[in-house]
């Protein structure tokens, strides 16, 4: 009687389901064609256009098709910031904030260490100061004048003055990054660890295995997901990294540290050529895409 | 039901709410006062400008015109000042009156977000008394003039005179570029240091092109802007000289090529090292005098006259002489969407006229665009500037067209390269060369 009366109900509901998904599904619908993809499209148009905010060129914007795209592809500085996009994100978002967040997660997990609320306070301070806070703080830290926190601190030990931004610009905003970016690691990471049962670690001990072991062949293996999907999130972010490394360098010296976004911004907005610019970002759009696709496969997690 | 009614009746009365307000927004009061709001970005001149405007509401009102000034006092660079105001007139929300230096008004002009000054100084007679180099300089590539210029400027090369003097290096003016290397080779067999800044690559921004690549390329004899074709040559012996000469500097360890690096590069070097003495020439627009060099300047030098001297700008290729070079300098432009047009230009004009100028040109530093300035205090008071006065009417002005903010962009990259070991003088014409064209498109640059 009851699955004759479900059975029978199915269709009903399926019917509602429909009506109601639209309803759902509707704001979230608009809100993302509104806000993402009909930017997103403008800015794929801009790209194909030679449209700029200055001189006489900007009254009469014209339909140049892919010339924007064959100059960016051909353009040695915009190859070149690509590049730099490429190291900062390998250093400061997948080899820095990774493997520092899931240190600083493990730590945490441990039962003989003492003050972890004022160590999990110290890992997530960075993360709650804002962006141009952060950056300002380092840069007067690492000023090179004499009066900088950083020299002084050399200055009590006797020695001369650095100006790390100017000798190390990519080393030292690598650093400000992971530093900023450890505490969501960590987060994710701690998250993700509470989802591996202790019995499996302790029945591993009990054989024998050393910690590095149970690490790689058992907590590993269980958190790939969380730690893909962690990939995936701070590649995205940190690529579109701009306030924290334009406050400290903006983009040098020379450009030394002019990342794809800083690039961007220079050419759309300091040197007005929205066309150029737009036609950058597309192409960081469309490698940011192949990028996220293979850390979706590789971590076969639904995103 | 009744819901659905309350809902739609206070929907409908927000909407006519909004539409009234709007409404009465734009439309103004014709007999009230009308706000004029003026945007200036260096805190000396907000300072000064501030003082003056209760004066200039005051003569307003004698002639019957009610007229309040808004200040808006926005301290930015050079370089964020060119970005946010780009936005804000392509918004439309920028102020109505603008103060800014004559190089952003050609970008801005051409694009239409500036109002076409024609008219209105067709009937000023104190549109007469400008020099005539000062007018050519804010002459725009269509032939108008969207800017009326309160400044002039003189670029020259700065010197400490005493420290040469100490160091036993000549101090009188080089006439070619080989002899002042030489000099400065001396000076750095001296001190260590590198002896002359000029600016370059990146970070110094639109500086890099007006102080420190246009007064080179511009004395060298060779057309970069041609007036009639409207187009730029992007090769030319007196290019390749300019970038040639960068090289030289750069290869003896003359130019402090990481300084200029830095992303303030003015402040190592004019800021620090000049005024210490360790950098004793330094390529410098006739503002030196007071705007960073004056006692209420960005780092004051005591005794700066005695201290502190110019050389007109050596000559760089064979069969040129030195030179001096007008360096332009700032004006007031009205936004094209002002909504009190005329008054916004009574605004330009009083604060470009008298003593209100005065006042302004000695707290920059800047040189009267206009005759029969020379009796009129506080300018009265200042030999540096009634100097370089002088020199105006004899120096040369640089090339301005269409596409400067591009050539520009073109020079600050290719100096770059320079300055981080990427180029050489050669490469460094060629990847300039290669950039602007593209950036210019085949209508700007000739072939």
């Amino acid at each position: 009687m009851t699955i004759a009366k479900a059975l029978s109900g199915r269709p009903i509901r399926r019917r509602r389901e429909r009506g109601v998904l639209p309803l759902l599904l509707g704001p979230s619908i608009v809100l993302i064609a509104v806000f993402v993809i009909a930017p997103a499209g403008y800015g794929i148009y801009l790209g194909l256009t030679d449209t700029q905010l200055t001189g006489w060129a900007a009254r009469d914007p014209q339909f140049v098709g892919l010339e924007n795209f064959r100059n960016l592809l051909g353009s040695e500085d915009f190859l070149a910031s690509l590049g730099r996009t490429g190291e900062f994100v390998l250093w400061s978002a997948i080899i820095g904030q990774t493997v520092l967040g899931m240190v600083a997660a493990l730590l945490l997990r441990t039962k003989w260490l003492r003050g972890k609320g004022l160590f999990g306070a110290l890992v997530l301070l960075p993360m709650v100061v804002p962006e141009v806070v952060a950056s300002l703080t380092w840069a007067s830290v690492l000023s090179s004048d004499g009066d900088g926190t950083l020299n002084r601190l050399l200055g009590l030990f006797g020695s001369g003055a650095a100006a790390p931004l100017q000798d190390h610009p990519m080393a030292s905003v690598v650093i400000i990054n992971v530093w900023r970016g450890i505490a969501l690691a960590m987060i994710m990471f701690q998250a993700a660890l509470e989802d591996v049962p202790d019995e499996l670690i302790e029945s591993a001990r009990m054989d024998g295995a050393s910690a590095l072991q149970v690490f790689r062949y058992i907590t590993l293996p269980l958190i790939r997901g969380p730690v893909f999907l962690y990939l995936l999130l701070t590649t995205i972010t940190t690529v579109g990294v701009f306030g924290l490394v334009y406050f400290l360098t903006q983009g040098g010296p020379g450009q030394e540290t002019e990342l794809a976004s800083i690039y961007i911004f220079h050419r759309a907005f300091q040197y007005s050529q929205i066309g150029l610019g737009s036609a950058a970002s597309v192409i960081l759009l469309v490698l940011l895409m192949i990028l996220g696709l293979t850390y979706a496969r590789l971590a076969k997690v639904e995103v | 039901m009744s819901r659905n009614r309350v809902l739609a009746t206070a929907t409908a009365g927000m909407l006519l709410t909004g539409a009234l307000t709007a409404c009465s927004g734009s439309g103004g009061d014709a007999d009230g006062p009308v706000t004029i709001k003026l945007l200036e970005y260096q805190e000396p001149r907000a300072k000064v400008v501030k003082a003056l405007i209760p004066e200039f509401e005051r003569a307003m009102a004698k002639q019957g015109r009610k007229i309040k000034v808004e200040l808006v006092a926005d301290t930015l660079t050079d370089e964020q000042f060119h970005t946010k105001i780009t936005q804000q007139l392509h918004s439309g929300t920028a102020p109505d009156v603008l103060d800014m230096g004559g190089s952003n008004v050609t970008g801005l002009a051409g694009a239409g977000y500036l109002l076409k000054l024609d008219d209105y100084l067709d009937k000023w007679d104190g549109w007469g008394q400008y020099y005539t180099s000062a007018k050519e300089a804010a002459r725009q590539p269509d032939g108008g003039f969207y800017s009326i210029p309160h400044e002039a400027s003189l670029q020259s090369l700065f010197y400490r005179k005493d420290v040469l003097q100490r160091l036993g290096v000549d101090t009188s003016q080089p006439r070619t570029w080989d002899e002042l290397i030489g000099r400065l080779k001396k000076v750095k067999a001296k001190t260590g240091e590198a002896p002359i800044v000029i600016p370059a690559g990146t970070a110094w921004g639109g500086g890099t092109w007006t102080e420190g690549f246009l007064p080179l390329v511009a004395g060298t004899g060779s057309t970069f802007y041609d007036a009639k074709s409207k187009k730029w040559t992007l090769k030319s012996k007196g290019l390749s000289a300019t970038f040639g000469l960068y090289d030289e500097l750069i290869k003896a360890g003359l130019l402090p090529v990481r300084d200029l690096q830095n992303p303030n590069p003015w402040e190592p070097t004019k800021y620090k090292n000049f005024v210490k003495g360790t950098l004793p020439v330094s390529a410098q627009g006739s503002w030196g005098w007071k705007f960073d060099w004056g006692p209420e300047g960005a780092a004051p030098i005591e005794n700066l006259r005695e201290k502190v001297a110019t050389w007109d700008y050596p000559a760089l290729v064979p069969g040129t002489k030195p030179y001096s070079i007008s360096g332009g300098g700032y004006g007031y432009s009205v936004n094209a969407h002002a909504k009190n047009p005329d008054a916004a230009v009574e605004l330009a004009k009083w604060l470009s006229s008298g003593t209100p100028l005065a006042k302004q040109l000695v707290t920059v530093g800047a040189v009267s665009p206009r005759k029969g300035l020379s009796g009129t205090a506080p300018y009265k008071n200042e030999p540096s500037l009634l100097d370089a006065e002088r020199k105006l009417p004899g120096s040369i002005l640089p090339p301005r067209g269409d596409g400067e903010d591009q050539v520009s962009q073109a020079v600050q990259s290719a100096t770059g390269k320079m300055l981080s070991g990427r180029a050489d003088g050669g490469q460094a014409a060629a990847a300039f060369a290669k950039e602007a064209k593209e950036l210019l498109g085949d209508n700007r640059a000739a072939e």
